[in-house]
C-alpha cells in the first residue's frame, strides 16, 4: 500500500457496480445485430475498461508507488511487441 | 488499533523494515509474479487468437458455450473481487471479525465459480466434447483449466491468511499477507475478465 489513504467502502462499492454494468452491457452488446467488428472492439474495449478499473481502485495502483505500474507495464509492452511480430505474419489472417 | 491493523492501514507491510524501494519487498515480489504471469496468460490467448483469426470457420456448430453461465461466472469472480477489497479494508480498520466473513465470503465465491465451471465440463463431457476434440475445445479447456488452477491456488491462498485472523499472534506479524492473497485473487479475476468475452463472447 502506499502512504496515501485508499479508497473507501463507498468508492469500492460504486467501482463494483460499474463492473457489473459494464459486464452486462459487454453481454448486451455481444447479442446486438451489427457488424463483427464493432462488437469485437467494443467488447474488448469494455474488458479494458473492467480491467483498469480493478487494476486501479481494487489492487491500489491509482495510489501505490509509481514502480509498481512499471512492473506491469513492463510485459505488456513486451507482449505488445511479440503480437505485432506475429500479427505482421501473412499466416494470420486479419 | 494493533500494529499490524496501523500498519494495514497506514500503508505499511507489519514487521517490515523499510525498503530501498518503498514498497515492501513481500509486495514487491508479488508485482513481478503477476507480471510473469500476465506473460503466461497473454501467451496462451495470442495463441487463441491467432488460432481463430487463422481459421475461417471457427469455432463450428459444435462449439457452443453457454453465455448464461460464463456471465454468471463472471459476476461471480466480480463480486468476489469486491469482498476481498473489503475484507482488506475492514482489516485497515482492524475490524478482524469482519475481514474474516469478508474473506470467508470471497472463499465461497471462489468455490461457487469453480462449481459452475465443473458443471460446464461435466456438461461437455456428457456431450463427448473433450480437449481432443478440436483446436477450439482444447483451446478451451486449456485456458479455463489453466484459469481454474489459479481460482484453486487462490483459495488455498485466502484460505491461509484466513488462518491467521483466529490467532491475533499470527496476525500481528502476518496479517499483511492480505494485501498480498488480494492482488493475487484481483489478477485472476483480470484474466477471467478477458477470457470470458474471447471465449464466450465474440
Amino acid at each position: 500500500m502506499s502512504e496515501t489513504a485508499h479508497s473507501s467502502d463507498k468508492t469500492y462499492t460504486v467501482i463494483w457496480i460499474w463492473l457489473m454494468a459494464l459486464l452486462l452491457a459487454g453481454v448486451g452488446l455481444a447479442e446486438m445485430k451489427v457488424s463483427k467488428q464493432l462488437i469485437v472492439a467494443g467488447v474488448l474495449g469494455l474488458s479494458t475498461i473492467k480491467a483498469v478499473l480493478v487494476a486501479m481502485h481494487y489492487m491500489h495502483l491509482k495510489t501505490d508507488r509509481r514502480l509498481l505500474a512499471f512492473v506491469l507495464i513492463a510485459p505488456l509492452v513486451l507482449v505488445g511487441l511479440a503480437l505485432c511480430v506475429v500479427f505482421s505474419s501473412r499466416l494470420v489472417r486479419l | 488499533m494493533s500494529t499490524a491493523a496501523h500498519a494495514l492501514s497506514a500503508g505499511h507491510a507489519p514487521s517490515h523494515a523499510e525498503t530501498q524501494t518503498g514498497i515492501p519487498n513481500g509486495k514487491l515480489a508479488m508485482w513481478l509474479f503477476l507480471a510473469s504471469e500476465v506473460m503466461f496468460f497473454t501467451g496462451l490467448i495470442g495463441a487463441y487468437i491467432i488460432l481463430r483469426m487463422s481459421n475461417p470457420a471457427w469455432p463450428g456448430s459444435e462449439g457452443h458455450l453457454s453465455v448464461p453461465m460464463g456471465t454468471i461466472n463472471t459476476l461471480v469472480l466480480l463480486c468476489s473481487s469486491a469482498t476481498i477489497v473489503f475484507a482488506l479494508s475492514a482489516a485497515g480498520r482492524n475490524q478482524i471479525g469482519t475481514a474474516r466473513k469478508w474473506l470467508i465470503l470471497t472463499i465461497v465465491l471462489g468455490f461457487v465459480f469453480l462449481g459452475i465451471k465443473g458443471t460446464e465440463y461435466a456438461a461437455k463431457f456428457h456431450h463427448h466434447i473433450y480437449p481432443s476434440t478440436n483446436v477450439f475445445w482444447s483451446c478451451y479447456f486449456g485456458m479455463t483449466a489453466f484459469h481454474a488452477i489459479h481460482v484453486i491456488a487462490g483459495i488455498i491462498f485466502n484460505f491461509w491468511v484466513l488462518m491467521y485472523t483466529f490467532s491475533p499472534r499470527l496476525w500481528e506479524t502476518r496479517g499483511h499477507r492480505l494485501e498480498l492473497a488480494g492482488l493475487y485473487w484481483h489478477f485472476v479475476d483480470i484474466v477471467w475478465i478477458f477470457l470470458f468475452p474471447l471465449v464466450y463472447l465474440l
